[in-house]
């Protein structure tokens, strides 16, 4: 206790220096612990949106996702209400929601353009609703009756080249899955975009009781399960799969590309980031001890005199290091707290990422796991640094040190 | 208590060798205070920083307490830690420290409990004068104060050898006399063996005995008269 009050002491002697490698620890910190926080807000933002979007789980034919179709609906599914009836069951399943994937061309009368459709129930806009941004109309009402016009609705980019308002009438054809050609006409209900341009140029959502008349199907393409809780899908994923080998389980993160890529992405150039930083304060405290053993050689071959050892002269400036490594990682995380605290206030809005039509806002996610590793990494990055400043910096002789002027 | 044969030491600059002691030998009685002579330059503070163990690169033997000294750095280290105190021109204070912390560093370094380091600081503390100025860093006290501070640092783990090297050169002769004075009655209350450098008559006046180095050969100088008066 002793010996950590005297390193204060001398933390405190260059108070000047001292604090400009404490601010430049803090900096460190606060760069590493914004950069990571950003990411990680990203991570779950993109995390929760890929399981919105397809589910937590999605419940398909085993060669659902590998092999190509030769007819529509070859690789369906078509015995799961075993499944569903079992997972509805269960408290921590949000929803159950079959799917039809659908293609075929949709008309306006005059002028005809390529569609990508999805056949859903009406409740997946209850459970997707803030994900789908609707402009115009409203999502589908899922009211299905023989004499009423089935309901689409389009995205925004599809709906423009069909000249489409709310209200309007449009045609979708389809190939049946014994070979047909069929056509149905629908009112269109209400248009919204994904945000992706490209998507946006050919997706359509109608009633999944439409999408089976329309191509002839009692089966369905995927079953998608959602869960209250993100965390638990993993957990989830195994007992699904047990409810029946004949069908394949996938979990969100295989299909979520996007999101797999963001985090490559941004893992490789935060990883950088931090790097630099390590190397920053390394370089910063070892150039700070470097100069403050120089400063203190007659003094440390007064105290090696009096019958220090080497081990403790050193162990005694690797504790200076440590107290300052310490004193910035926690200016670091109060200033990151602040910083975090600020763009939640200030709501700053971010340009849209690659591939997106729509900005986001710009949140950290402050993490205290996050924070408390970084602090250890950064305190004994400042204290090897002074271990290499000191090893060097202590090798004179006793005799030496004590003429030094 | 020391004693030492035949001790050869040349320094190496550049191509230039220089012979700082020529075989120099000597006893020094426990307890005694040695006033080491000489003018500059004549190997005063080589000859202290061999006896001290702070320079293991000598010829000859060097005996301490009957036994002779070892080569291994961390045995000297040890050595020193528990035997020998250090008095400097330059006082060689710790700046950051008040003169309380100062003297209680070496106590610190021998793992010795709270209670009883401050009570010996604070013994010691008493003895050089400078109660009042426990809590004061040494930047705040004289030259002849943090000169005491040092000589209670020196002596409060109560060595059996100290080594002063010029501790008055730096001092005018009002404050020499009470540094020498406070030296040679503490050390003798002690018990420790004393060995100053010095070219200083102030101080050689104040010694049991004196020995004089010139040009790396050491001559004994007996002065009958002041060891009746001092003796
Ligand atoms: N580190 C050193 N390197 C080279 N020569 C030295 C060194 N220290 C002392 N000397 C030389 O050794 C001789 C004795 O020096 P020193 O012991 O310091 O004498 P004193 O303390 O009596 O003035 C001098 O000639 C001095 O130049
Ligand atoms: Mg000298």
């Amino acid at each position: 206790m002793r010996w950590v009050h005297f390193a204060f002491l001398n933390v405190l002697r260059n108070g000047r220096r001292s604090f400009f490698t404490i601010l430049v620890t803090a900096i460190a910190m606060t760069a590493i612990l914004v950069s990571s926080g950003f990411a990680l807000f990203t991570y779950h933002s993109l995390a929760e949106k890929a399981a919105r979007d397809e589910g937590n789980l999605t419940i398909t034919h085993p060669r659902f996702f590998t092999d190509e179709e030769d007819v529509p609906m070859q690789y369906g599914l078509s015995n799961f209400e075993h499944i569903r009836d079992e997972l509805l069951v269960d408290d921590e399943v949000k929803a159950v929601l079959p799917r039809i994937n659908l293609s075929g061309l949709v008309s306006n009368g005059e002028k005809t353009a390529i569609f990508l459709g999805l056949g859903v129930e009406a409740s997946e806009f209850q459970v997707k609703g803030p994900f789908l941004n609707m402009l115009a109309g409203s999502p589908l009402s899922g009211v299905t009756s023989d004499d009423a016009v089935p309901e689409v609705v389009l995205a925004q980019g599809l709906a423009q080249s069909m000249k489409a308002k709310v209200g309007d009438n449009i045609t979708l054809m389809a190939t049946t899955t014994d070979g047909a050609l069929n056509a149905f006409d629908f009112v269109v209900k209400g248009i919204y975009t994904t945000g992706v341009p490209d998507l946006d140029k050919r997706q359509l959502y109608i009633d999944l009781a439409s999408a089976k008349s329309l191509i002839n199907t009692e089966k369905v393409s995927s079953v998608a399960v959602y869960l209250f809780d993100l965390d638990k899908t993993t957990e989830k994923l195994a007992s699904v799969a047990a409810l029946d080998n004949t069908v394949a389980v996938t979990p969100w993160w295989q299909r979520a590309f996007y999101f797999q890529s963001v985090q490559a992405l941004y893992n490789r150039i935060f990883g950088l980031l931090g790097v630099m930083m390590v190397l920053l304060v390394f370089f910063s405290i070892s150039n700070t001890m470097s100069m403050t053993v120089t400063e203190r050689t007659r003094e440390i071959g007064t105290i090696a005199a009096m019958g220090c050892y080497r081990g403790e002269i050193i162990r005694n400036f690797l504790m200076e290091a440590g107290i300052i490594g310490i004193a910035g990682a926690i200016a670091g995380v109060v200033i990151a707290g602040i910083v975090t605290w600020a763009l939640l206030v200030l709501g700053l809005e971010m340009p849209p990422p690659p591939g997106s039509s729509q900005g986001y806002p710009l949140t950290i996610e402050f993490s205290w796991p996050l924070a408390l590793i970084t602090s250890a990494i950064l305190t004994l990055v400042c204290v090897l640094a002074a271990l290499k400043a000191t090893w060097q910096g202590c090798n004179k002789t006793i005799t030496d040190a004590l003429s030094y002027v | 208590m020391l004693r030492f044969a035949n001790l050869t030491k040349s320094y190496l600059t550049g191509t230039t060798e220089v012979q700082a002691l020529k075989g120099v030998s000597a006893h020094i009685e426990q307890g005694s205070t040695v006033a080491l002579c000489g003018p500059s330059g004549s190997g005063k503070s080589t000859l202290l920083n061999i006896c001290g163990l702070l320079d293991p690169d000598y010829q000859g033997e060097l005996y301490l307490g009957g036994e002779l000294v070892p080569a291994n750095a961390q045995a000297l280290t040890s050595i020193r830690r528990e035997k020998i105190g250090f008095i400097f021109q330059r006082y060689n204070l710790i700046p950051v420290m008040s003169a309380f912390e100062n003297i209680e560093y070496p106590l610190l370094m021998l793992g010795i409990s709270k209670a009883e380091r401050y009570e010996r600081v604070a013994r010691m503390i008493d003895a050089v004068g400078l109660g009042k100025f426990a809590k004061q860093r040494p930047d705040r006290l004289s030259g002849g104060q943090q000169q005491r501070v040092a000589i209670a640092r020196a002596l409060v783990k109560e060595p059996r050898l100290v080594i002063a090297d010029e501790p008055t050169a730096n001092l005018d002769t009002p404050t020499a006399h009470l540094v020498i004075d406070l030296m040679r009655d503490l050390g003798r209350e002690v018990g420790s063996t004393f060995i100053i450098a010095t070219h200083d008559h102030r101080m050689t006046d104040r010694c049991d005995r004196v020995i004089e180095l010139s040009d790396g050969h050491l001559t004994e100088q007996t002065k009958p008269a002041l060891q009746l008066a001092w003796g």
